[in-house]
């Protein structure tokens, strides 16, 4: 019982205070929250791959508050994990306390922080600290930020501060992240250019990491590195100190705008880069332009070798990230191809996406009363074209050399991910609405899942909604993803009935009906309900999860199989 | 394995009243949005203290682009809005929280549908935090002073009927 006294302690330390202050105001404080709790009851079913798990019963729990005075604001998470949901614990998001508090201070010129904080540079090239409670991604700072606005237009922010590594503990910890950015609106100074309708901001950020090295690295222990002269990397040769420093634009005029964002990393040997000692860099542009009814967007990346990390021992993708390149893809959210989304690869990517949307005009033949939206997209990624340095070749190991040369718009071998897709939305009446969608993925499973082959699979999804009064709906989702590689083909089908707005209840199955083997040509069935109440959702669920990936805006994580009944809460207050 | 339940029950026992006290008919002293600097869709900072409707109501709806209940739900508003604008002087702020691998698409996206809502940007989730906000779609409504009388969480075909009667009554309609 003594294992969960401070768990109680906290939570009746908490509660009363939830309930007293929660969604009050008093003058001018203000106390709110929110409190997020997701639980499952896993059982064991050997024909999908779900284990018989330790302990059956498993919830990942937090609780926010906040309280803010005017320019004054201060806040509190804590978060219960011991015994988390079993795809956590595998990225060992594993323990229980406060790891998330901070107090603030703003007015017109300055904003200081001091504790912990999400911060992001620019497009994230350089830094972003930030969350993702799906994916237990939290690499916040504890420290100190500073942000001042000298002169309208003019924003400077400076920070210090140790990167969140799970429940780790912060003390004895070798490393930290500083970071100074500076960005100025054009428009805002040259109020000329604004009356004409421009806007352009200039930007520029220096990011460096430092961390302790005083013992060689074994690289041999952590890559696939086979030659023995190169294995043992002596500690004065390790860096110290890895700056990185990004620069962007954005320019902007009426419907046009135009970003850029250009970042080099200096020589940082790690773990995901074989201990090599090249630069990295990353490039990442963007035009958009859109009217009423048409819009389009182009956008184009390239980063190599540009995993940074706190630590240079980590590469969980998860882990003790600095920087964020984005996966610029567009994300779905269908059910069927949600194994093969497009994890962004920091080391080694180049490609492009498009997309164009338009809308049929509302009371036009083929736009019908409402009108019809279509949306075609594209996107193409490649791994950046890499040639061995000739002392790699020489060692039988790039561990230790510059690695490789790489030329700069040049598309490597290998094609990572490819999506040709068009999708309709169409609504007939006032009650009926259907959205059909066309989808044609190539996702190479040898470099983003290290399965052998390429997927290639074309997905037909359809979303056809049909409000039956004004409070009840019926939803109907299928979707057919086509393919002979992997695991075979799906068909999916899911019925959902709302009572706007309180009530859920869904009905729906996967079934791996083309398994190359016929054993495993299985059901995977999901039954769920779900009650809101303003903030607060409540909702259960029992079936089966497939054995996959879960990605979120281009980061990703293992999901392992599983059965149970799950229940989850959320609400602020 | 009775102490994890009584773990998760505890956490469970303590979450309820916090539903309870949930409740919309106590009288409350309103709360007001935080001051948060988020973006417009040119990139320019804008605080959401300068959210604002000439003391009419206003609804703030946080959104993105991958996620299809809160699009869902935007579009039913859309093709109201015009209407809701002219009986009662609303205004829209969709504020979105797609990040950088997504966020320059939001404009595009946003005109491509024809919304006439006014769209911002909160690419690092700071307004969402600062709302409380676990999951999207998130909507509230605010009166003319700017305080928070309603929110709410997820979206069903017909929720946006609610959104419309609250705000009718609050202008008296």
């Amino acid at each position: 019982m003594r294992k969960y006294l401070p768990l109680i302690i906290s939570f009746l330390l908490l509660f009363p205070m939830t309930t007293l202050f929660g969604q009050h105001q008093f003058g001018n404080s203000r106390i709110s929250g929110d409190f997020g709790f997701s639980g499952m009851y896993y059982m064991p079913d050997s024909l999908i791959g779900a284990e018989k798990v330790d302990s059956k019963v498993r919830a990942n729990a937090f609780i926010n508050l906040l309280y803010s005075n005017g320019g004054f604001s201060a806040g509190v998470r804590y978060e219960y994990y011991q015994f988390p949901l079993i795809d956590f614990e595998k990225i060992q998001y594993q323990g229980q306390g406060v790891r998330y508090f901070f107090a603030d201070y703003k007015n017109k010129f300055i904003q200081v922080t001091a504790g912990n904080f999400y911060e992001q540079f620019g497009n994230g090239l350089a830094l972003r600290a930030y969350e993702d409670r799906q994916l237990g991604i939290d690499n916040s700072l504890l420290g100190a930020r500073v942000k001042v606005t000298p002169y309208k237009g003019i924003t400077i922010k400076g920070v210090w501060g140790i990167e969140r590594f799970n429940f780790e503990s912060y003390l004895g910890r070798r490393d930290f992240v500083r970071g100074l950015d500076g960005e100025i609106a054009l428009g805002e100074l040259i109020p000329k250019m604004q009356e004409k309708g421009f806007t352009t901001n200039i930007g520029a950020s220096f990011v460096s990491k430092f961390e302790k090295a005083d013992e060689p690295i074994n690289t041999s222990l952590y890559s696939g590195t086979s030659s023995i002269c190169s294995a043992i990397i002596p500690s004065e040769k390790i860096p110290q100190n890895i700056p990185i420093w990004a620069t962007r634009l954005n320019f902007g005029y009426k419907g046009f705008r135009f970003d850029a964002e250009f970042a080099q990393k200096m020589q940082d040997p790690n773990v995901s880069n074989d201990f090599i000692y090249k630069k990295g860099d990353a490039l990442f542009l963007s035009a958009t332009y859109s009217m009423k009814g048409f819009g389009v967007a182009a956008s184009f990346i390239r980063s190599d070798n540009m995993d940074f990390r706190s630590q240079r021992m980590v590469s969980q993708n998860s882990w003790l990230g600095i920087n964020n390149i984005p996966a610029i893809n567009r994300q779905y959210s269908y059910q069927l191809i949600s194994d093969y989304g497009f994890a962004s690869q920091p080391n080694s990517q180049i490609g492009v996406q498009l997309q164009v949307n338009y809308k049929i005009p509302k009371k036009t033949k083929l736009g019908g009363k409402y009108g019809t939206d279509l949306t075609f997209n594209f996107s193409r990624f490649h791994n950046t074209d890499q040639q061995p340095v000739a002392l790699a070749l020489e060692y039988g190991t790039p561990t230790g050399t510059e690695g490789y040369t790489s030329s700069f718009f040049k598309f490597g071998p290998d094609l990572l991910y490819q999506d040709i897709g068009l999708e309709i939305s169409h609504r007939f009446t006032k009650s009926w609405k259907w959205t059909l969608a066309y989808n044609f993925i190539s996702y190479n499973l040898e470099i983003l899942q290290g399965h052998e082959g390429m997927m290639r699979g074309h997905l037909v999804a359809s979303d056809l909604q049909w409000k039956i009064t004004s409070k009840h709906a019926l939803h109907l989702d299928l979707q057919h993803l086509y393919t002979k590689d992997d695991d075979g083909s799906h068909i999916y089908g899911m019925l959902e009935y709302s009572i706007s707005p309180k009530w859920f209840i869904s009905i729906g199955d996967d079934w791996n009906y083309g398994n190359p083997d016929p054993s495993r040509r299985l059901h995977y069935f999901n039954i769920a309900g779900a009650f809101v109440w303003n903030t607060t959702r409540i909702a259960l669920n029992f079936g089966k999860t497939k054995e996959g990936i879960l990605c979120i805006g281009g980061v990703c994580r293992a999901v392992p199989a599983s059965y149970g009944v799950g229940l989850s809460i959320t609400t602020s207050f | 394995m009775k102490k994890r339940i009584l773990s998760i029950l505890c956490v469970l026992a303590f979450c309820l009243p916090v539903i309870a006290q949930n409740d919309d008919t106590k009288p409350q002293h309103l709360a007001k949005i935080p001051a948060i600097d988020i973006q417009t869709l040119d990139g320019q900072v804008f605080n959401t203290a300068n959210i604002q409707n000439d003391g009419k109501p206003i609804i703030i709806s946080l959104w993105a682009t991958w996620c299809r209940p809160c699009i869902n739900e935007l579009m039913a508003i859309a093709d109201e809005y015009e209407e809701w604008v002219e009986e009662t002087g609303v205004k829209l702020y969709a504020i979105s929280i797609d990040d950088s691998k997504t966020s320059a698409r939001v404009a595009p996206f946003v005109n491509g549908r024809g919304w006439e809502y006014t769209v911002l940007l909160d690419v690092n989730s700071d307004f969402k935090r600062a709302m409380n906000v676990n999951d999207v779609p998130y909507l509230c409504i605010l009166n003319g002073n700017g305080e928070i009388v309603w929110q709410h969480t997820s979206y069903a075909a017909g929720g946006e009927e609610e959104v419309y009667e609250i705000i009718k009554k609050m202008v008296g309609k």
